[in-house]
């Protein structure tokens, strides 16, 4: 009997979790860590073959990073036709998940396309450093550059500035929240909204719900720790002293930002963290929803699609979109 | 009163604005405050619609029945809720109206009732539990605690699953139905397949952010929830005696409780407590699924059913009963 029993996953989400066990990955190391990358890029459809026969289009883009950091690739997805004189839409800038080590964009490119055509948004879908090579502050100046050029480029994209919303998975929600921070303390571009979907906010690994997901699940503690260490350094990887840009939940205040939605598995190790962020956002008189579906593991709408639960939780975030774009 | 300052509240979805103010002017016309309860009970009374015009012409029957009370106390009332087309082993709901423990008869929770008997062809009983102050707690857990019993011992009579009996209340509905729960673990009594908590009252001791968040505005604020837990606990109220059959919050443990399912306003006095409920189930390893709705005040689904969030908030819901009780809504 561990110290820390998890709360049990739903039966509806077994399958799948019982086919990633039985073709389980090598661990997740730094030395495995370029082959684990090795054709990230190439393991889910392109934007050419996902917007194939849908009322979507895709670009890609080069667009200038951060100053004095390399340029950024960015994928545009907008509705067949959208161009900078049609009426502007709202824009989504989505960021991947991969713990900040891992990933491409491509990963996502699923979920951004899902959305356009659902929403009749722009959607802009951004390649970011990652650690180790990269480590703090490479990954969030790069996103925050998106999301500012985003903003820049509204006319020509035939977005509404006033409507941009930062979105992401994982490691992307956490980037997310970073970018709502740092919007709010540069005094950046208008954001509408942070879509945070299982974030990655807390460096600390200190919670109930981290020690709950140690050695079961989806994304596990051990995990959680190596992506802390690449990103900050063995120095801080733990430490109440992380930059907030790096770990949102270091953040000593959480008023005046953007609305933000918060969506988690209670059956997952940043169940708490999220929770606490939404309930620190509150305290301070800011607007935030909180989703927390019952025994949903990391990623579970990823994983498994075909479920009462996937359904619940995508309507949840439709819903909170049209609120928060007005569509 | 505390001489602080009160802390920014969380503000209102624009969309539920009418709702809130409409709620306000039919159920909140008089303040909530010791002298006042009665009054409240009287008019909370003219705005419930009698049964029969609930149901109306809709496929349904309801019975009432007279059941027995916990042991030396009188016996209850309660009402039965069913498609009139009997089926067999149909899921069963113990509801269990809102009211701040103070205000309110069965029929303030039975339109619940109807509407999932008729979406999901369940088997409804709306309890009639006593209320403070005349009858302090544990008097109104008790009598919920006890149809529980009559429902479970009388589930082959109804038709009802034994397996798939739910406990549901909004308010302080909400917050007895998790004292049901906590009482049927603690006893060992019938064995619930959930308990649907929404905005649930659970904490006597009225002193989280967002308790105070909401002083003077909102609905069911801070005075209102200070009115209702006095007249339930009296001089017990925030000493370590506290059962937490009557304030849930108190209990030390909530592990081994049936699935909770959790919804509440973040604009609204319950929000803390109903996240820190959930919270404390999860550290145990028990199940939960929690919902806090973007500005919302306290039974917005409820007043303002049209608003985009009050949907969503259905549909969540929804699902959550689903899963949990395997049903599928009638087309």
């Amino acid at each position: 009997m561990t110290a820390y029993p998890p709360v049990p996953f739903a039966d509806e989400l077994l399958p799948a979790l019982e086919a990633m066990n039985a073709a389980p990955q090598p661990p997740l190391t730094e030395e495995s860590l370029p082959h684990t990358r090795e054709g990230a890029d190439r393991m889910f459809p392109s934007a050419a073959e996902l917007v194939a026969g849908r009322a979507v289009e895709a670009e890609e883009r080069v667009i200038p990073g951060p100053a004095g950091s390399p340029e950024l690739e960015i994928t545009i997805f907008r509705p067949t036709g959208h161009a900078a004189a049609s009426t502007p839409l709202p824009a989504l800038v989505n960021y991947h998940g991969g713990g900040m080590i891992v990933g491409h964009r491509s990963w996502e490119h699923g979920r951004v396309v899902d959305l356009v055509e659902s929403l009749g948004v722009v959607g802009v879908n951004v390649e970011y450093r990652l650690a180790p090579e990269h480590p703090y502050p490479a990954g969030v100046e790069d996103n925050y550059a998106a999301f500012v050029w985003t903003a820049e480029h509204a006319a020509e994209l035939g977005v509404d500035p006033e409507r941009i919303v930062v979105m992401g998975g994982s490691a992307g929600g956490g980037f997310a929240a970073a970018v709502a921070l740092m919007a709010r303390d540069r005094k950046g571009p208008a954001l509408a909204g942070q879509l945070l979907i299982c974030p990655m906010l807390d460096n600390t690994n200190s919670t109930v719900g981290s020690y709950q997901y140690d050695g079961i699940g989806t994304w596990q503690r051990e995990l959680n720790l190596l992506a802390w260490r690449m990103v900050l350094g063995a120095e801080l990887a733990g430490s109440t002293a992380a930059p907030a840009y790096a770990a949102p939940s270091r953040a000593a205040d959480l008023s005046g930002l953007a609305p933000a939605f918060i969506e988690v598995g209670a059956a997952e190790m940043f169940r708490d963290e999220d929770v606490d962020y939404a309930s620190r956002i509150w305290a301070t008189g800011g607007q935030a929803e909180l989703h927390v579906w019952g025994g949903a593991f990391h990623g579970f709408d990823m994983y498994a699609p075909d479920t009462e639960l996937t359904r619940a939780a995508l309507a949840s975030r439709d819903s909170w979109l049209r609120r928060v774009l007005g569509l | 009163m505390t001489t602080d300052a009160a802390p920014t509240p969380v503000p209102y979805d624009p969309a539920l604005e009418p709702g809130l103010a409409a709620f306000l002017e039919l159920v909140e016309r008089i303040p909530l405050r010791g002298d006042t309860i009665l009054a409240n009970r009287a008019h909370f009374a003219t705005i419930i619609p009698p049964i029969e015009a609930q149901i109306g012409e809709l496929p349904l029957e309801f019975e009432h029945r007279r059941v027995p009370g916990p042991a030396g106390s009188p016996e209850i009332e309660v009402t039965i809720i069913r498609p009139r087309e009997r089926a067999e082993a149909a899921p069963g709901v113990l509801g269990i109206h809102g009211g701040g423990l103070v205000l309110g008869t069965r029929f303030f929770g039975t339109p619940e009732l109807i509407e999932l008997a008729l979406r999901y062809g369940t088997v409804g009983v709306a309890v009639e539990y006593r209320l403070a102050p005349e009858h302090p707690g544990p008097a109104a857990v008790e009598d919920c605690y006890a149809a529980l019993e009559w429902f479970a011992a009388h589930a082959a009579e109804l038709g009802v699953d034994p397996e798939r009996i739910i406990v549901s209340g909004a308010s302080a509905g909400g917050g007895l139905s998790a004292g049901v729960s906590l009482l049927a673990r603690e006893r060992g009594g019938p064995r619930l397949a959930g308990q649907l908590l929404n905005c649930p009252m659970l904490d006597d001791r009225n002193e989280t952010v967002s308790s105070r968040q909401y002083d003077g505005i909102g609905a069911w604020d801070r005075n209102n929830n200070d009115t209702a837990w006095t007249a339930v606990l009296g001089d017990r109220r925030f000493g370590d005696d506290v059962s937490p059959a009557v304030a849930p919050a108190r209990a030390a443990e909530l592990g081994g409780l049936p699935p909770a399912h959790l919804e509440v306003g973040a604009a609204e006095v319950f929000r803390d407590e109903t996240v820190a409920y959930a919270s404390r189930i999860w550290a145990a390893g028990g199940q939960a699924e929690l919902h806090v709705w973007a500005g919302a005040y306290h039974g917005f689904s409820g007043f303002s059913p049209e608003a985009i969030v009050s949907r969503a908030a259905n549909e969540a819901r929804d699902s959550w009963l689903r899963r949990t009780l395997g049903v599928e809504p009638s087309p």
